[in-house]
């Protein structure tokens, strides 16, 4: 547990010291809401609850993306040519424990982006019409963190799997498509004119981070079913978790 | 009891699609008491940091069975590294924390209380002349300071066996000999030492025993000197020749040469050198005349020599008796 709460506390220390590099991940969400629901609105073009809609979205597309960086750069770094990784991995810990420190100190970086995008976006909206909000703020600090470790697990999956050449297609061919399909931009529950089709989306985990938050951050807004929801957010969580770990644990005892 | 025990170890590292497995330690076996400073010493992939990588908890070993001050590296990997610090071949220097942090932060995963880590940590920086140092990163340290750095940051946790792979591969002259001041230093406090390396000289210098290993197995191992002594018919003359017909049987009935061995080189038959020209060795007593007498019958054979070599044996004289090669660097 010491080794476990000292690694951690690594992490942190190096994040808080290259800070820019997450608060890079705000700049983008934040950006959309500026055009998208203060802008556009404003122009009349996009309906007024359209801000509404998309912010516990672009919230989540901030924590997937504060969460897979926190954990894919650096431990793509450490993987690779001096194995910096092998000097934690002589610290008194298993190499299962030190997955888990990875994910958490992701998921930590995750909810911390999230909860800092949350009231910069809501300034920016501010005074825009049909976006008054109401957070369930004691809600939001549980949900935020069970949303970060899920981030952080699948951050750890592209971190032992992707090879570093690879690391710019993710964005591209895996990360920007389920920005656009994970419910970001739409609640799910208004797919039902989708029919059967809409349970496609819900292979892709973001849906289910962007619905947890739409349910603590936008109350007015219907989410998907309760069970479903849970379900998805911890079968996401604990089977990306389990198989980032294997992966990191066959990528450094060899 | 031995501080390190390796039984029969094996490692074999699984193939993938197109890549065979390869089987990079076959049944190594050896052990290390207490204050010892132990050395395997043999070529590039010949198994050294895979033993190394087994004893320090990375590697899973294919069958065998390693203890670390009596303790299990597979049952208890975490209590083995309690004991244990390693120096890699690789410079694995946190990059993002200070020379000093990376000191401290290694003792903070050790669990050590806040005084005695910065105790230990001005006391290391001075030791290892990395004071000035401090606050920089360490990737902008020389190679010489990073090794030190390294060994600093080993020390920081006060274990009971050092493990170096390689330590002085790719440092000049003058900061191999300060490594190895400080690791007979650190021998003579007292502490366990386990290197891997594969400079003769520095396995001859340093190690009060070794194994020397090839292909995954042990040779031989013994103190240096009794390696030597090992090497039967006395010292060696190593001849450098270009020759029309074989000389072996003229120079063997010659008085004083004992026993005669053809040289190979990686990659090539024995005795063939790279000009066309071969390398004889010749184990003789050194009696009065002999080499006279040994070049004036390579000449009578109308043979060209090229180079001579009289020298006591030597570990490189021992792994080539061993192997029928020569241990390049």
């Amino acid at each position: 547990m010491t080794a476990f709460l000292a690694l951690l506390r690594r992490d942190l220390h190096v994040a808080v010291r290259t800070a820019p590099l997450v608060l890079g991940t705000l700049t983008q969400p934040v950006l959309v809401v500026l055009v998208f629901g203060n802008l556009l609105p404003r122009l009349g073009l996009v309906a007024g609850n359209f801000g509404t809609v998309m912010m516990p979205g672009l919230m989540a597309i901030t924590m997937m993306m504060a969460g897979v960086q926190g954990i894919l750069m650096p431990l793509s770094a450490d993987l690779a040519g001096n194995r910096e990784i092998d000097e934690r991995l002589l610290a008194p810990i298993t190499s299962l424990g030190v997955a888990c420190e990875k994910v958490l100190a992701g998921a930590l970086q995750a909810a911390w982006a999230g909860l800092v995008c949350l009231p910069l976006m809501m300034f920016l909206m501010h005074e825009v019409g049909g976006s008054s909000l109401h957070p369930r703020w004691l809600l939001l600090l549980p949900v935020a963190l069970v949303c970060g470790l899920l981030s952080a697990a699948f951050g750890l999956n592209l971190g032992t799997r992707v090879e570093p050449r690879y690391a710019g297609l993710l964005f591209p061919i895996l990360l920007g498509p389920m920005m656009l399909f994970g419910c970001a931009y739409f609640p799910w529950s208004s797919l039902a004119s989708l029919g059967p089709l809409r349970y496609l989306l819900l292979i892709n985990p973001l849906a289910f981070i962007s619905e947890a938050l739409r349910m603590a951050v936008t109350p007015e807004i219907p989410h998907m079913p309760l069970p479903l929801l849970l379900g998805g957010l911890f079968g996401f969580t604990v089977l990306l978790a389990w198989l980032g770990a294997r992966s990191f644990e066959r990528r450094t005892i060899l | 009891m031995s501080i390190l025990v390796v039984d029969t170890l094996a490692k074999t590292y699984p193939g993938r699609r197109k890549i065979p497995p390869v089987e990079a330690v076959r049944g190594i076996s050896f052990t290390v008491e207490a204050g010892e400073f132990f050395g395997l010493l043999g070529p590039n992939g010949a198994g050294k940091s895979t033993t190394l990588g087994c004893i320090t908890t990375l590697v899973r070993p294919t069958s065998g069975r390693i203890l670390v001050d009596g303790i299990d590296v597979v049952k208890d990997p975490a209590g083995v590294k309690q004991r244990i610090a390693v120096v890699p071949q690789n410079r694995n220097l946190d990059r993002d924390l200070t020379v000093r942090e990376v000191l401290t932060y290694h003792a903070r995963y050790f669990g050590l209380a806040a005084a005695e880590r910065e105790a230990r940590a001005d006391r290391l920086l001075a030791e290892m002349q990395l004071q000035d140092k401090a606050a920089s990163k360490p990737l902008t340290l020389s190679g010489g300071m990073q090794q030190r750095l390294m060994i600093a940051r080993a020390l920081m946790h006060d274990p009971k066996v050092l493990l170096l792979d390689e330590p002085t591969t790719g440092l000049d002259p003058q900061a191999r000999r300060t490594l190895w001041d400080t690791l007979r230093e650190l021998h003579r406090r007292g502490l366990t030492l386990i290197l891997t390396t594969h400079y003769m000289e520095e396995a001859d210098r340093l190690c009060q025993r070794l194994a020397i290993v090839d292909h995954g197995q042990v040779l031989t191992l013994d103190t240096p000197i009794a390696l030597k002594k090992s090497l039967p018919g006395g010292e060696i003359l190593d001849l450098w020749v270009k020759a029309a017909e074989p000389l072996e049987p003229r120079l063997s009935a010659l008085d004083g040469v004992n026993r005669i061995e053809a040289v190979a080189r990686d990659g090539k038959e024995a005795g063939a050198a790279d000009d066309g020209g071969e390398r004889l060795r010749l184990f003789v007593d050194p009696k009065d005349g002999l080499l006279d007498r040994v070049l004036q019958s390579v000449r009578a054979a109308g043979a060209d020599v090229q180079h001579v070599s009289l020298n006591p044996p030597s570990l490189e004289d021992v792994y080539i008796h061993l192997t029928g090669k020569e241990l390049r660097e």
